[in-house]
């Protein structure tokens, strides 16, 4: 852990790409409570407010009594339904986050126990196992996401799962690659030679010998899934259009682009540029770090 | 069935496309023999008979003519034929127009409207069959080769509008084309202004004057339009002259557009009829308690739950604000204008207090939940009206979902009544009301072919009666009072759909070119002129 640390301390990049990808976790945790409006919550969004220019004051014309909603400032604009949009790229943040990371840990998951399984026993299991991944890998990954989605529909969940399948081969064939080599060593020899179980062989001492380069593809790969959620939220079929992600976001004010209103896509960019840019470097010194080779010279 | 569907356009790959546009410099300058338009569909087919969708009628009306056509102002039109009369109640004759030349060189006779008018039902696998205008046709008699007789079963005082959409073909061109033939020109079968010179799917469509053409001859030598679905980018080929001509200019640059000294807008009300359908069987699958636990009984089937959606609806709002005074607030299913007009269907205007007694009323005073289900791509700012109407019902009580997706996957779920409440518009076309009478509103009946879109699943049997008498009655008068009585009775008072507003279409030119805007939507180069 330490090292890790003295890691990021010693490149100025590196340090501000951490600070800021913890800047945007932490926004996004706490989305609920510094955000001026619920941007989900229907009610809470006034139309007669849409469009409006960065730092315009919230009208109180148009909203019925009882509807519960202080006056703030729009600090980075409004979009068409008069929703807020700092408040948006929080929510979106978060979804974003959510989608990348729980698809990637799921596809992580997935993926790593049949590479181990491929690796360790080789043989019919192995080729099966590597030409659905081969197959997998054929396609482009937007490719699949579509079909998946078009025949799911649109949720969190769903986008979730069209991520999950077009991920997990990556995982398994670095996993196998690394079993491969670790599966020839004496410690398993003596591993099994001791007569411990072929699970406990796996999971135990097989895998935690793999991790470091799964740690690596797992992090640029969070990267990737966020990026290709935008894309398909972007292409108008992952989220629905009331829970926006960043990626819906910026389609929503792509056709107020020509008319002058930057601010609807601009600022969600930024934020998606940021969370990428952010978890890629971050990654990238990860990389580095776990790399002995690296480390020594 | 009327509204037509356009592909999803992609708008990554637009992007690059408006990008691609803008940056290749225009060369063509506006010269008045040549035209190129932008259109905002991308139709799959120029075969006038294989699929009854709109975009695919507005490409063949330049090639393709029918007997009596639509004017510019919704009214029935001479065209093929000079003049049509009812011999008695089952009879209709039509006397053709004289030297009349196909493409081919061929002579238009009665011959020719007996097979275009068999033609429909010998199409394989048509997505939408244009049978549905030639069903009810029982027999044809040709009494001499500029004179025909249709007789029908029943009464068909509507014979002619259907007709409307009817394509005539030469008998002798297209006896034996198959679509495929259609669609790449090799058959010379029409006997409109332009001649098809080339049809690439999914680009453009080029089209040459037709000089033996029996009317108006058109201002230009050649026509080009062009597919781009995608607006940024259709908006983008008109500020750099690439095309001189588009149509459904986007909302929101409309403003922008007129200030603009080089373009000139057009508009006009269109026909196009856009509501809301209301699940009314007993259980629908999206509507819920608040917390989102499914209800035992459909409080949509309730006539004041459907009463107080439609008042906290803000029509005005809706038209002035997320349309860019793209629509007009409208409850009649005839616009202002049109034979079968309702003088008495007034658009409901906002009012949350008689919203919630009436919800109270039901027996909601805390109202429910509800999904509201729309397209993203076809509609004027589709995805904005269902985003504001689901705000509006959720500030009266009803907790209100929306879920928006490319027409071509909103469609089969819809008409599979899968989604129980959305948004669909209906272009009014034929001059009267009768198809969002008979295919949105009656009680489905595929045979008779009566509500094919009744996706609100609304029946009532004093509707049904009232609508039928007048579908069978020949005079024009008495038909039109039956017509405005069976609309008052589905939309006033048993609000079978919730009426919402007219779309307002319009198109944009270049200088020096000028369109005669039509309330059906239709982009036509016989319609443009040059300055």
């Amino acid at each position: 852990m330490k090292q890790l640390l003295d890691a990021f301390s010693s490149s100025r990049t590196e340090r501000l790409a951490l600070i800021i990808l913890l800047l945007l976790i932490l926004c996004a945790l706490a989305a609920p409570l510094i955000s001026p409006q619920n941007p989900y919550d229907l009610a809470q969004l006034n139309i007669m407010d849409g469009r409006l220019p960065p730092g315009s004051v919230a009208s109180a014309i148009g909203i019925e009594e009882g509807a519960p909603r202080g006056l703030h400032r729009y600090w980075l604009g409004s979009d068409d339904q008069g929703r807020d949009m700092f408040s948006a790229i929080l929510y979106g943040l978060r979804i974003s986050l959510t989608v990348g990371v729980s698809s990637t840990l799921l596809a992580l998951a997935f993926g790593l126990t049949l590479g181990l399984l491929a690796g360790y026993f080789g043989g019919r299991l192995d080729t099966l196992i590597m030409r659905v991944a081969d197959i997998q890998l054929s396609f482009p990954a937007i490719l699949i996401a579509l079909v998946l989605l078009a025949v799911l529909g649109q949720g969190v969940g769903k986008i979730v799962t069209a991520l999950f399948a077009v991920q997990w081969a990556y995982y398994a064939r670095t996993t196998r690659s690394a079993a491969l080599v670790e599966r020839r060593k004496e410690y398993i020899e003596a591993a099994r030679l001791l007569g411990l179980s072929t699970p406990r062989i796996l999971f135990r001492h097989l895998l935690p010998n793999c991790l470091p380069p799964l740690i690596v593809v797992a992090a640029l790969q969070v990267a990737a899934a966020i990026s290709l959620e935008a894309t398909l939220s972007f292409l108008g079929i992952g989220l629905p259009i009331t829970e926006p992600s960043l990626g819906l976001l910026i389609a929503n004010g792509f056709q107020y682009l020509l008319v002058g209103m930057y601010w609807i896509s601009f600022f969600p960019g930024i934020a998606l540029l940021l969370l990428i840019v952010s978890i890629n470097l971050v990654a990238d010194r990860l990389r580095d770090v776990l790399n002995p080779r690296l480390q020594k010279q | 069935m009327n509204f037509s569907i356009k592909p999803r356009s992609f708008r990554l790959s637009a992007c690059l496309t408006s990008l691609a546009v803008a940056l290749t410099f225009a060369t063509s300058s506006v010269s008045s023999q040549e035209l190129k338009i932008g259109l905002s569909s991308s139709p799959a087919a120029v075969d006038p008979h294989f699929f009854n969708n709109d975009a695919i009628s507005a490409l063949c009306s330049h090639i393709y003519e029918p007997l009596i056509a639509i004017d510019a102002e919704g009214k029935l039109l001479p065209t093929l034929a000079v003049s049509w009369r009812a011999v008695n109640d089952t009879t209709w004759e039509f006397k053709l127009r004289k030297g009349v030349k196909f493409h081919d060189g061929s002579d238009f006779t009665a011959e020719d409207v007996v097979f275009s008018l068999d033609r429909p039902a010998t199409i394989q696998n048509s997505p939408s069959s244009y049978t549905t205008y030639t069903k009810a046709i029982a027999g044809k008699k040709i009494v001499d080769p500029l004179t025909i007789q249709l007789t029908t079963a029943a009464p068909a005082p509507l014979l002619p509008n259907d007709l409307t959409r009817i394509f005539i073909v030469s008998r002798k061109a297209a006896e034996n084309a198959t679509t495929d033939d259609f669609n790449q020109g090799k058959v010379e079968a029409g006997s409109g202004p332009f001649k098809l010179v080339k049809f690439s799917k999914g680009e453009n469509l080029q089209l040459s004057r037709f000089d033996a053409y029996w009317g108006n001859k058109p201002a230009w030598s050649s026509v080009t339009l062009k597919f781009l679905p995608n607006d940024p980018a259709r908006m983008a080929a008109l500020l750099s002259s690439d095309v001189q001509l588009i149509e459904n200019v986007q909302a929101n640059l409309v403003s922008q557009f007129k200030a603009n000294k080089d373009l000139t807008v057009f508009e006009k009300m269109s026909n196009r009829y856009m509501f809301l359908y209301t699940d009314h069987r007993d259980t629908s699958p999206f509507v819920t308690d608040k917390a989102g636990k499914p209800l035992d009984r459909n409080p949509l089937k309730d006539v004041r739950v459907r009463e107080a959606i439609s008042k906290l609806i803000d029509r005005t709002v809706l038209t002035e604000r997320v349309l860019d005074k793209l629509g007009v607030p409208n409850a009649n299913p005839a616009p202002p204008g049109m034979f079968g007009h309702n003088p008495n269907l007034k658009p409901d205007v906002l009012d949350v207090a008689g919203a919630k007694k009436l919800l109270a009323d039901a027996g909601y005073p805390d109202g429910f939940g509800i999904t509201i289900f729309g397209p993203n791509d076809r509609f004027i700012n589709d995805e904005q009206v269902l985003q504001a109407i689901g705000q509006m019902l959720t500030r009266g009580g009803i907790a209100t979902k929306v879920q928006t997706q490319p027409m071509a996957s909103y469609i089969p779920k819809a008409s599979k009544k899968e989604l129980g409440f959305g948004l669909l518009g209906w272009g009014v076309g034929g001059g009267e009301p009768s198809s969002p009478l008979r295919g949105v509103l009656a009680t489905t009946d595929k045979d008779k072919g009566l509500g094919t879109s009744n996706w609100s699943s609304y029946s009532s049997a004093q509707y049904d009666s009232t609508l039928i008498e007048a579908l069978r009655t020949v005079d024009d008068k008495k038909r039109e009072k039956l017509f405005q009585e069976a609309a008052e009775i589905a939309i006033k008072k048993d609000f079978a759909i919730i009426p919402l507003y007219n779309q307002v279409a319009t198109w944009a030119s270049r200088k020096g070119v000028r369109y005669l805007p039509r309330p059906d939507e239709a982009t036509l180069a016989q319609f443009a002129h040059p300055e």
